[in-house]
């Protein structure tokens, strides 16, 4: 009896330890987290106004807005979609449908998974080489380029990994009714999968509207309104960067309120995933 | 292999016509290098039901993703020898599978109703193969629906996703769209053993009705399923056709040890 | 025969075949007593056999009881199915088998102090003696499993037939032989018969059994050998 209470209250210990130090470790965790929002809120909110979505990046010392950079930055993003989802759906299509045994698919995998950790800037890079300097100038197109290559991996694992929760079952059960492949992959496995793969799409543009480093190289920046995407184009985050390393009040200013704006849309389209995903759990 | 009549069998209840539909002829089949099937050869009679039973891994549901050919969906499984029907060697390279799936349907394990509305789950199924005006593919849902004996419950709701139907409502709609393409054969691997006694009971009123117009092809866990709903029983083990006759026979005298220590629970 | 895996079917099973046996003991010791009563005029022994049967009936009813739980707890199949189904035939023709004995018993009262039966006993006791050994035979073979005894058994129920007809013809003799001997000799025929018609209840047992082991009906043709009816029509 007193062995046996004696190793009770031992194990009630060690677990009240074990779990203080989890709770610590979260607690800090999220404090990080909460300070950057705080602060972000604290900074950006005050410089918040009609103006800031209203008007043109100003020039030093000038009152101003970020019309142009949200603009651009909503341009890039969805030509980078538009470009990037369907390479990458029907990639995840293939590994998880028609090449699902096959060796081909292991190897894009593999490759796959490097470039979804590939650091963005490479990317820039990379673009730049193939993009930039043959055409001799900044471009949107280069900028929007460089971002579907980083929509492409996020799209095709999400593709693929959604694919793969389908039941082989319902997939049977298509083929058993004499559906060709193809329909049974449109009707059947892309319907059941869909939210899935919507979700996929949010995390990609989520990811790519807070990108900057694969822009410096790519789409530049630029101080007007611009709409022709075969020249340098502004966007929010290169924006950001420019000038919060300014010494201007303004620019600082703005580039607050420019960084509260991304972290608030990326927010949204969080919540839309998490919907979406949450809905389709729910069937 | 025993496939004979006991001179003092009575007169089967569900009279099994001669003329065979499925015919198979020494089929082997494999998982990669497993042999998953040995040498099987039976012929299964036309509007009849056969139930397959045995134990887990003894090939019966192997031998009924044969017969319409759905294993191809996998790589390294193959079948070798002949499976008939009608008279047409179904495992002939020139066999169009889609076609062949048309002939021969499944319903499986688990219902499986397609992330579509009830209508759209039987309609999806019509349109494959037929280009009819809407007023027509109405008729042949409902058609397809009552024969499943679902029609009045879902009659008022037909624009409600399949998948909001119970699990013995979804396993009856997989029928009804089974049935829609107007097939001539029909697969059922343990289409009840998902679902609750008065589900089941359901199901089984089906098989028997439906019996009159199609060849159907049971497999099942369930022995007193098999008793009740077959006129024909195969019992396999370990990838060989044991024994394989009358069901009324299987159930009172099966001829083999194995099918009798089986049926009556004495396996190891 | 191999062990089912739920133990508990095994033992339900055996129960009703361990009923079986027992009754099939009561059957021979009631028809053995019975016979010996009445050619004793053995009065206290006549009323034991009477409470027998009274025992036999308590046996059938635990018997039916016992094979219809089994069927609705365990759905038995083939072989178990047969046993269970064969079992409860049997026990109704062994309750049937007790009920004739006790009609035999019951006699010993009616022959009143006439000639003791005794004197003519001697075909009945072979007779007797023919239907003791097809009743012990025919649940010792059925326990044994063993097809071909049973077959040949029923054949062997003839033999009864051929000593009734003999000791038919025996009884009648005494009859003409001389008036006095009728009342006595009329309840050695009564007895006769129900020998006779244990007899049959015999080779409906080994019927059963026989498809009870062997999933096979025997065949329906069994040589007769009644010539009484003949006999009597003459």
């Amino acid at each position: 009896m007193a062995a046996a209470s004696s190793r009770h209250n031992r194990r009630k210990a060690r677990n009240t330890l074990m779990m203080g130090l989890s709770i610590a470790a979260a607690a800090i965790g999220l404090a990080w987290l909460a300070l950057i929002l705080g602060a972000l809120v604290w900074k950006g909110a005050a410089g918040l106004s009609i103006a800031v979505f209203t008007e043109m990046t100003p020039p030093p010392g000038d009152a101003g807005g970020l019309l142009n950079a949200i603009a651009g930055s909503v341009v890039m993003t969805v030509i980078a979609i538009a470009v990037g989802t369907p390479v990458g759906i029907l990639a995840g299509t293939y590994m998880a449908e028609y090449g699902r045994f096959s060796k081909l698919t292991i190897v894009v995998r593999f490759i796959n998974d490097i470039l979804l950790s590939a650091p963005s800037i490479v990317i820039g890079l990379f673009i730049y080489e193939i993009m930039v300097r043959p055409m001799g100038h900044f471009s949107a197109l280069a900028g929007a380029f460089a971002l579907a290559i980083l929509v492409m991996p996020v799209v095709v694992r999400t593709t693929e990994d959604m694919l793969n929760l389908v039941p082989n079952a319902l997939r049977e059960a298509g083929a058993a009714i004499g559906a060709p492949r193809w329909i049974v992959i449109r009707s059947v496995a892309y319907r059941a999968a869909l939210s899935g793969i919507v979700t996929g799409v949010l995390l990609a543009i989520a990811r790519i509207s807070g990108e900057t480093a694969p822009l410096l190289f790519t789409a530049l920046n630029n101080q007007f309104w611009s709409s022709n995407v075969n020249a340098p184009m502004a966007s929010l985050p290169v924006t950001i960067f420019q000038f919060a390393l300014s010494p201007y009040d303004e620019w600082q200013q703005l580039a607050w309120t420019g960084a509260l704006i991304i972290t608030f849309a990326v927010l949204m389209l969080s919540i839309v995933a998490r919907a979406l995903t949450a809905r389709r759990e729910d069937r | 292999m025993t496939q004979m009549l006991s001179p003092t069998s009575i007169a089967a209840s569900r009279p099994v016509t001669e003329e065979a539909k499925l015919e198979v002829r020494g089929l082997n089949f494999f998982y990669d290098r497993t042999r998953a099937l040995k040498d099987i050869s039976l012929s299964l009679p036309a509007k009849s039901v056969t139930a397959f039973i045995g134990p887990s891994g003894c090939g019966k549901s192997t031998l009924l993703r044969v017969f319409n050919r759905i294993y191809e969906l996998y790589p390294k499984q193959r079948a070798e020898g002949e499976v008939l029907l009608d008279g047409r060697n179904i495992l002939d390279k020139g066999q169009d599978l889609n076609l062949l799936r048309a002939q021969v349907g499944m319903v499986f394990q688990k219902p499986t109703p397609f992330p579509m509305t009830i209508y759209e789950n039987i309609a999806f199924g019509i349109r494959l193969y037929e280009k009819l005006p809407r007023s027509e593919v109405d008729g042949r849902v409902e058609e397809a629906l009552k024969r499943a004996a679902l029609w009045t419950e879902v009659k008022d709701k037909l624009n409600a996703s399949g998948l909001s139907l119970s699990g013995g409502q979804q396993q009856r709609l997989c029928i009804a769209r089974t049935v829609a393409v107007k097939p001539e054969v029909i697969l059922l691997d343990e289409p009840a053993s998902a679902l609750d006694p008065l589900s089941t009971a359901k199901i089984e009123e089906l098989i028997d009705e439906l019996q009159t117009d199609y060849t159907i092809v049971i497999v099942t866990h369930n022995m007193q399923q098999a008793a009740r709903v077959s006129a024909r029983t195969a019992f396999m083990y370990l990838g060989e056709l044991i024994e394989f006759g009358d069901t009324e026979e299987i159930f009172t005298s099966p001829h083999d040890k194995r099918t009798q220590d089986y049926i009556t629970g004495r396996f190891g | 025969m191999t062990e089912h895996t739920v133990t508990a079917f095994d033992e339900d099973l055996k129960a009703v075949d361990r009923l079986i046996h027992e009754m099939s003991d009561l059957a021979a010791a009631m028809v053995g007593s019975a016979t010996r009563a009445l050619l004793d005029l053995d009065n206290p022994l006549a009323q034991r056999v009477v409470s027998q049967d009274t025992a036999m009936d308590a046996m059938q009813r635990d018997l039916d009881e016992r094979a219809i739980t089994l069927i609705a707890r365990r759905q038995p199949v083939a072989a178990d199915l047969r046993s269970v189904v064969g079992a409860i035939r049997m026990a109704a023709d062994l309750e049937r088998i007790g009920d004739l004995a006790k009609n035999i018993a019951k006699r010993v009262g009616a022959v009143g102090e006439a000639i003791p039966p005794r004197r003519f006993a001697h075909g009945i006791d072979a007779m007797t003696d023919l239907v003791l050994s097809q009743v012990k035979g025919v649940v010792r073979q059925y326990e044994e499993r063993d097809a071909e005894g049973l077959s040949r058994l029923r054949a062997d129920d003839e033999k009864i037939d051929i000593q009734y007809t003999a000791v038919f013809r025996e009884l009648l003799t005494y009859m003409m032989e001389d008036p006095r001997n009728i009342t006595a000799c009329t309840h050695l025929l009564f007895c006769a018969k129900n020998l006779e018609r244990i007899g049959d209840h015999v080779t409906n047992i080994a019927e059963n059994a026989y498809y009870i082991v062997t999933g096979r009906q025997l065949s329906p043709d069994r040589p007769k050998q009644d010539e009484t009816a003949i006999l009597l029509a003459e």
